[in-house]
């Protein structure tokens, strides 16, 4: 029995100072990732949850944390790397998984 | 003045200066005058009488032996040692002071018998010593008393000396100078110029070696018989400095070869006796008779090294006897086996610094113990193969160190009794101590993992002490070198709640109503790769929140998703029963478990209804619901049920929970009305499966971390032999574990299969690395 069916909704409000408990504090935690289909960066081979192998390599003297390298997602709905892909197009303008002419549909953020 | 060659003859000339030379020889005083004929004289004999040089020479040396002869008769008249010390050195004295005078006047001569022209060698002085020395009147005088003197009486010389040297060592006083003086005979008696030090070398020096071990190979047997083994290592010592000195005063500088004489007696000979007092005084720990016998020991050749093993030795085993006699203690209590570890290390550290002086040797060997002791297996086991599949890659137990290490750290970073206790100094203090036994521990990565898995619980349940402290800490990780990518990690975790608490205040900002809620929205891959979500149906008034924080976040950021943890999160409810009202601190489960009960607050409730309302697996409501029943620090638990369990695992679907109206927090023996209590416990970060997966995927780090190091090599040195390579694939890993000869074995065939590497077709224990 799912927990909402037992609860009688109308009255959570006015009888809420009776109940034996109630709620003072709630700490959430959740998770955040890119929402991607495929967890590694196809061209520099590193999860797209990390920074960049460049960015990785850079980040020695900046101070890491600050999240610059996002994800980049084509009209293909393949996803990469920004600063990957960035350099990929320089060469082909094309996407390394399908082939497609390469256009970014959306940027991380 | 320009007479003919052979008009002036030798016989002539030498009447006049024999008196003079005799004079010179029995140190009577000789006019200025005489003195310039003396010089003039020779002169005019080596210039004008072709044999004169030869004859001239004759004569002075039978002048010489005469005189020499006549002080022999005066010194032999002596019948006692010491007045025939006193006359021989008297007489030397005298004769040794003409060496320097006699030659001056003769140095014509000299060049005149070495065929050199004479005037320039006139000119550049005599005062020069390097030019004395050499002086051929100088030397034929030395010889001449070398012969017909001391040839003679050498032996008594010595002997009386050394008789003198024998009477001191056993504690009668004399007059030093007479040793010393017949030492300076036998030095500048010599006139070997390339060995100045021949003379004395192979009589005088020779002869007080043979003496000083005569009379130790005597003395030291009977001390050690009569006195014991600890008495004789005071007495060898205090012989050796005193031997020491005697050398400085009798010897000439640079004859080591009496004291290493000395040292072979007295230590050497008696080595085998030394070394077994070696390890009781170990044991005792007795610093100043450690330090002697090393004072002793470390003169002899191979002496040292028993020691070290000796000290090795005694830390390994005290230190393991110590941990298993406490073992029940120390396996429940993180703080007690660190802090007796930690004990253990300052005594030994301490002997090794009284008795040793710290030696780089002793450090070693004090080092290499610890790292057995902490790396033993016998008191803490940490399986890591899981006991799932025992197959093939079964891993050899490891310490459990590391994880004790890390639950430590934990108490002295979070807020914990223990670190309410103490001072920042002091907690600075033992987290350097923590580092300290870390650098001894072999598989780091073990804590590594354990480290970050608390300092993941401190952050989220904001229970750090000292946030400061936490970030210090992860430097000072990086400090003792631990690998960068893991300290990197920790930073980015700091960083990355940071972040959170920000967006957490935008987000209370951003509407009124949420004074309830507080938000940490963490990047996945900093904090939780891999790790298991676990479902659960939340309460009402949690589940309200969820739409609106994606809404806010969505609004935030985009290509985003997000995924809730609940096993993570966790919040403060107020219970209120019949005896008062209190503050619970709660996981999000045991909420989702308790407010089961708001629409029916006296009603029992089975574990299978509990399971159908919360949606939680079983496992997970096993382990809520026995956190609520069965909670160590309550005296009154929040839940009742009946049949009563021993465990979790004892309960079953129809097993039935109860709110306890009665339950209250117990002060001083009474009911409190009111009260906050923690419920939360050890917050779980993962669920047991996981856990397994954890362990594994330990082994499994371990195995990429091991090819990667070995291609590393290979790609730098192209070829190498295994042995090269296995020296320096430990020193890629040893900061995060200790690859086993097996696993390097294993990795290594499975790099060839792969074509990877190949074995060189000549030596199948040189690898070969392929592009």
């Amino acid at each position: 029995m799912p927990y909402q069916q037992m609860d009688d909704k109308s009255d959570v409000d006015s009888q809420k100072p009776e109940k034996m408990f109630t709620l003072k504090k709630w700490n959430a935690v959740a998770m955040w990732s890119w929402d991607v289909e495929c967890d590694t960066c196809a061209i520099c081979r590193v999860q797209v949850m990390d920074a960049c192998l460049r960015c990785q390599a850079e980040s020695k003297t900046d101070n890491y944390g600050k999240q610059e390298c996002v994800v980049v997602w084509g009209e293909c709905n393949h996803s990469f790397h920004y600063c990957c892909m960035s350099l990929w197009v320089k060469q082909n303008n094309r996407c390394p998984l399908c082939q497609q002419e390469w256009s970014i549909q959306r940027m991380g953020k | 003045m320009l007479k003919e060659k052979g008009q002036l003859k030798f016989e002539d000339k030498w009447p006049n200066m024999r008196p003079i030379v005799l004079k010179l020889l029995k140190q009577e005083p000789v006019s200025p005058g005489e003195w310039q004929d003396l010089f003039y004289d020779v002169h005019l004999v080596c210039l004008w009488d072709e044999k004169g040089p030869a004859k001239l020479k004759d004569y002075l040396q039978e002048d010489i032996v005469q005189f020499i002869k006549q002080a022999q008769i005066r010194v032999l008249a002596q019948r006692e040692e010491q007045a025939l010390l006193k006359a021989y050195i008297a007489e030397w004295r005298k004769f040794f002071t003409q060496c320097n005078y006699l030659p001056t006047p003769f140095r014509q001569l000299e060049n005149t018998l070495l065929g050199k022209s004479g005037t320039s060698t006139l000119l550049s002085g005599n005062a020069k010593k390097g030019q004395a020395d050499e002086s051929i009147v100088r030397k034929l005088m030395l010889d001449s008393w070398n012969v017909s003197i001391f040839s003679d009486i050498k032996h008594r010389l010595q002997e009386s000396a050394m008789k003198l040297v024998h009477a001191e060592r056993n504690g009668e006083a004399f007059d030093s100078q007479l040793v010393i003086g017949v030492r300076e005979s036998y030095v500048n008696l010599c006139s070997n110029p390339n060995d100045k030090m021949q003379i004395y070398r192979e009589n005088f020096e020779s002869a007080y070696i043979k003496s000083t071990e005569m009379f130790y190979r005597v003395k030291a047997p009977d001390y050690l018989a009569k006195n014991g083994v600890q008495a004789y290592m005071k007495y060898a010592d205090s012989k050796l400095r005193e031997e020491e000195a005697r050398a400085q005063k009798y010897l000439e500088a640079g004859s080591n070869a009496v004291i290493q004489s000395c040292v072979d007696v007295l230590v050497g000979k008696n080595l085998s006796v030394l070394l077994a007092e070696c390890a009781p005084l170990t044991k005792a720990g007795e610093t100043d008779r450690l330090q002697l016998m090393f004072r002793l020991l470390e003169r002899v050749p191979d002496g040292v090294q028993p020691m070290l093993m000796e000290l090795e030795q005694h830390i390994t085993l005290a230190g393991l006897a110590d941990m298993i006699a406490a073992a029940d203690v120390i396996t429940q209590d993180s703080e007690k086996y660190v802090e007796r570890l930690l004990e253990l290390f300052r005594k030994f550290s301490t002997l090794v610094h009284k008795a040793f002086n710290d030696d780089p040797r002793f450090l070693t060997a004090r080092d290499k113990a610890f790292k057995a002791v902490v790396n033993d297996t016998n008191v803490f086991r940490l399986e890591l193969n899981t006991g799932k599949n025992p197959g093939p890659k079964t891993v050899a137990p490891e310490s459990k160190c590391p994880e004790l290490l890390a639950n430590y750290c934990d108490m002295l970073l979070r807020r914990t009794p223990l670190s309410k206790r103490l001072t920042t100094e002091e907690i600075e203090s033992r987290l350097r101590d923590v580092l300290l036994v870390l650098k001894y521990v072999s598989n780091k990565d073990v804590f590594m993992r354990y480290h970050k898995a608390h300092l993941t619980r401190r952050l989220i349940l904001d229970a750090s002490a000292d946030s400061e402290k936490e970030e210090d800490m992860v430097e000072w990780l990086r400090e003792v070198g631990m690998p960068a990518d893991y300290v990197n990690k920790l930073a980015r975790m700091f960083q990355d709640i940071k972040v959170s608490e920000d967006l957490n205040c935008l987000f209370r900002t951003s509407t009124a109503r949420h004074d309830a809620i507080n938000i940490k929205i963490l990047n996945a891959g900093a904090w939780a790769r891999g790790s298991e979500r676990v479902t659960v149906s939340l309460p009402v008034e949690l589940e309200d929140y969820i739409p609106e924080v994606e809404e806010f976040y969505k609004k935030k950021h985009s290509g985003r998703k997000l995924q809730w943890y609940h096993h993570m999160s966790n919040g403060t409810i107020t219970f209120m029963n019949e005896v008062g009202k209190f503050d619970l601190d709660v996981t999000t489960f045991q909420m989702a478990v308790l407010f089961a009960w708001n629409q029916r607050p006296r009603d029992k409730v089975s574990y299978e209804n509990l399971r159908l309302a919360t949606e939680l697996p079983d496992a997970e409501l096993r382990r809520t619901l026995w956190s609520l029943v069965a909670f160590p620090k309550l005296k009154r638990q929040l839940l009742l049920l009946s049949p009563a369990v021993s465990g979790s695992k004892d309960f079953t679907e129809h097993t039935l929970f109860w709110i306890n109206q009665n339950f209250s927090l117990i002060k001083n023996g009474k009911p409190q009305r009111r009260g906050k209590v923690n419920l939360i416990g050890r917050l779980q970060l993962s669920t047991e499966r996981s856990q397994l997966e954890d362990n594994q995927s330990i082994v499994q780090l371990r195995i990429l971390r091991t090819q990667e190091a070995i291609i590393k090599i290979l790609k730098m040195r192209k070829r190498i032999t295994n042995a090269a390579l296995q020296t320096e694939l430990v020193d890629i890993l040893k900061n995060m574990f200790l690859p086993s000869k097996k696993m390097i074995k294993e990795q290594l065939e499975w790099l060839i299969e792969h074509k990877y590497m190949k074995r060189d077709d000549d030596d199948i224990n040189t690898f070969i690395y392929m592009a």
